[in-house]
């Protein structure tokens, strides 16, 4: 049984077109990368998930029912743009947010203070939240979104703006979620994230759905058509007539195949040649290549290059 | 329920434990009370005391006006008298010198006074109090002398001139205080202006503030927005009732203490209508903020539009002076019931005296109403409002706004 089901949805604001038949469906422990360039519906998307605002048309469906208010308190929110209030200390804020989704006030005590030190902040919980670096009022929010044990956690741009000891310490965290059997869904631009932890992705732009499925499968429909290759001595292999593009930083290639097929006579060649191949890689296209192509695609080569933020 | 419970308690007690709150609540009952009294002692204890000159050709009236203003009743001014030979460039560099207030020159042919031209040239024209005290010192001195040549003894003028007392009774047959009355109705007036205005106002910004840190996206995700707008009023509205409350008992045991001596006390039927048209009157004021809030992003965009919450206060101010000269006229009684002027108009004719228990409660109830409409359609605009970011919405997307489910 999916956690989210989306089917069909359909969002319009006056004129503009956020979202157009979105169908998208997440299951229990998955890390779902929601991507796209800015404005192509992702917010109003994850804002229908939860019911923020109502599609014109189409469903949403959360564990299995059809949307209801309860089903909130099974859902952990960390939007956008960060939230919390600047007067408030941080503690007071997590236990009122906390008591928000349902929890006592011990409970969501408790918890509050076992997740600052999971996070290493224990000592911001005396201190007013302006008194924080922006870091660690991610943090801050991060908890907030976590404090009610949540089934589906759902995140906007999680990691942004955090240095990679702290951005490592909330993948570890969402990873160890995973584990649990929880639901992840997160939208991002940085590409190597996703690659690195999302099992499940979406490309969305301008509201429509371009791509959609589990990485590999998204992978596997590109050809393994790019060639590295650190060698030493001749060089003569890069005129084989299997390469349709070969650049040469001494003795680093990058190379751009004809055909997934003739990376092996290129190897052959190479060795028949004598040159000494240090390394030899057959690579995929990265996720950022495929994000590039795609969105490209959607806008029309033209007007792409001032929107695509990948 | 518990939501709205929620986010009132958040809102109670974190505004109840700032600084401003703790001051605005100390230091307004303080300056307030303080001014009356500094006005009351002042205008009982204050006497002109300036330094003039009278030019005249004939002894009287000038004796007897030297005589009037510099120990008469409310004043002790200092009173050259000097012939009307006196060079008048003289004086006037004595008045640019500072050592002359002002001077008279009497204009008379004949001994008789009655026939006397006056002009008075002060050192500022604005000095009014030496202007009016000169006026009223000649005033008393020529009506002196008309009964003297008339033929009245000096005492049969000591009498006739006497000032004559009114006791104004108050009701239970207490010697009462007119002055004072209106003095309290005017109080219970700004401060109920003041009130409603800041907490509605409050409401807006504490809007403006959670849309600018963006924390109603976190509240929005777990709670329905009018959850979040009614919790937000009823959190700032108990602050409000909270502040008024300790002003009150304030005033009472202030005026258990000096009230009795400056004949400024505040009844408790004046107490109980001001709170229940202060939770009125802020409620109906707040939903309107709230809508405001919403459609804003900064509090300067609020500033631009809070004119639209201020221009009724404003018409309350301009309607006092006729409520003032006849507050049961059919003008008090048909302002007195505009929804968004009777919380301070209503009141205010309670204050001066009880209107009719039917127009009090016919106010209550149009309020109510109102509250009911403007709540109605605020919560949709904030709804959809508190979402958008950005350019300031028009009136046609607003109208827009309504319809969005």
């Amino acid at each position: 049984m999916p956690i989210v089901e989306l089917q069909n949805i359909r969002k319009v604001y006056d004129t503009k077109v956020a979202v157009e038949g979105l169908t998208l469906a997440i299951e229990p422990g998955t890390m779902f990368g929601l991507l796209g360039p800015n404005g192509s519906g992702k917010t109003s998307s994850i804002r229908m998930m939860i019911g923020m605002t109502v599609p014109d048309s189409g469903t949403v469906n959360l564990f299995g029912q059809p949307f209801a208010r309860t089903a909130l308190h099974r859902v952990g929110y960390l939007p956008e743009e960060r939230g919390l209030y600047k007067k408030m200390k941080v503690l007071d804020q997590l236990i009122f947010l906390g008591q928000l989704h349902n929890l006592s006030e011990v409970t969501a005590r408790k918890r509050s203070l076992a997740w600052c030190e999971r996070m290493e902040i224990s000592e911001a919980i005396d201190k007013k939240t302006e008194e924080l670096s922006k870091g660690m009022q991610q943090k801050i929010q991060f908890i907030a979104a976590l404090l009610h044990e949540p089934d589906l956690i759902i995140m906007d741009e999680p990691f942004s703006g955090l240095d990679p000891v702290n951005a490592t310490l909330l993948m570890d965290t969402l990873v160890d979620l995973r584990k649990e059997g929880k639901a992840i869904l997160f939208s991002t631009h940085r590409m190597d994230q996703v690659e690195k932890l999302c099992d499940e992705i979406a490309l969305i732009s301008r509201g429509h759905l371009l791509l959609s499925g589990s990485m590999r499968k998204i992978k596997s429909q590109y050809p393994r058509n790019r060639l590295q290759v650190v060698f030493s001595g001749d060089d003569s292999f890069l005129q084989h007539p299997g390469i349709a593009e070969a650049k040469n930083y001494s003795g680093i290639a990058e190379i751009i195949l004809k055909d997934e097929a003739a990376a092996q006579p290129i190897l052959a060649a190479a060795i028949a040649n004598g040159t000494v191949i240090n390394r030899f890689e057959v690579m995929e296209p990265t996720l950022e290549e495929i994000f590039i192509e795609n969105v490209r695609a959607s806008f029309g080569d033209a007007e792409a290059g001032g929107r695509v933020d990948a | 329920m518990h939501n709205i419970w929620l986010i009132a308690k958040r809102e109670y007690t974190e505004r109840i434990r700032t600084k401003g709150f703790i001051i605005a609540t100390v230091l307004i009952p303080t300056l307030m009370g303080g001014g009356i009294f500094a006005a009351t002692a002042l205008a009982k204890h204050s006497k002109t005391a300036s330094h003039i000159a009278v030019v005249a050709s004939q002894p009287q009236p000038a004796a007897d006006l030297k005589h009037e203003l510099e120990s008469g009743k409310d004043t002790t001014m200092q009173v050259d008298i000097l012939p009307s030979s006196t060079s008048l460039a003289t004086l006037d560099s004595q008045m640019d010198n500072k050592q002359l207030d002002g001077y008279l020159i009497i204009h008379q042919d004949s001994p008789l006074p009655q026939q006397a031209t006056f002009d008075f040239k002060p050192r500022s024209s604005a000095d009014i109090a030496t202007a009016s005290a000169v006026t009223d010192g000649l005033h008393e001195v020529l009506s002196r002398e008309y009964l003297a040549q008339h033929g009245a003894s000096a005492s049969d003028i000591d009498s006739f001139m006497h000032p004559v007392t009114v006791n104004i009774i108050g009701k239970g047959g207490k010697k009462g205080d007119s002055t004072a009355s209106f003095i309290v109705a005017y109080i219970l007036f700004f401060l109920m202006y003041m009130v409603v205005l800041m907490y509605g106002m409050n409401v807006a910004r504490s809007i403006i503030e959670e849309k600018t840190s963006r924390v109603f996206e976190v509240l929005l995700a777990t709670i329905k927005p009018q959850e979040l707008l009614a919790g937000k009023i009823l959190g700032v509205g108990a602050v409000g009732l909270t502040q008024v409350g300790i002003w009150m008992i304030a005033a009472a045991a202030l005026a258990a203490q000096a009230g009795a001596m400056s004949g400024v006390s505040i009844s408790p039927t004046q107490a109980v209508f001001f709170i229940i048209y202060f939770a009125l009157g802020y409620t109906l004021y707040s939903s309107a903020a709230a809508a405001l809030g919403a459609m804003t992003n900064s509090e300067q965009e609020l500033q631009q539009l809070n004119m639209f919450l201020m221009m009724p206060l404003f018409f309350c101010m301009l309607m006092i002076g006729p409520i003032v000269s006849n507050s049961n006229s059919t003008l008090s009684r048909v302002v007195s019931q505009i929804p968004f002027c009777a919380p301070l108009l209503m009141n205010f004719r309670i204050s001066l005296s009880m209107p009719a228990w039917w127009e009090i409660a016919l106010s209550i109830a149009l309020i109510l109403i109102t509250i009911y409409i403007v709540l109605s359609v605020s919560s949709r605009i904030y709804r959809v409002g508190i979402l958008m970011y950005g350019k300031k919405p028009n009136l046609p997307e607003i109208l827009r706004w309504l319809k969005y489910s």
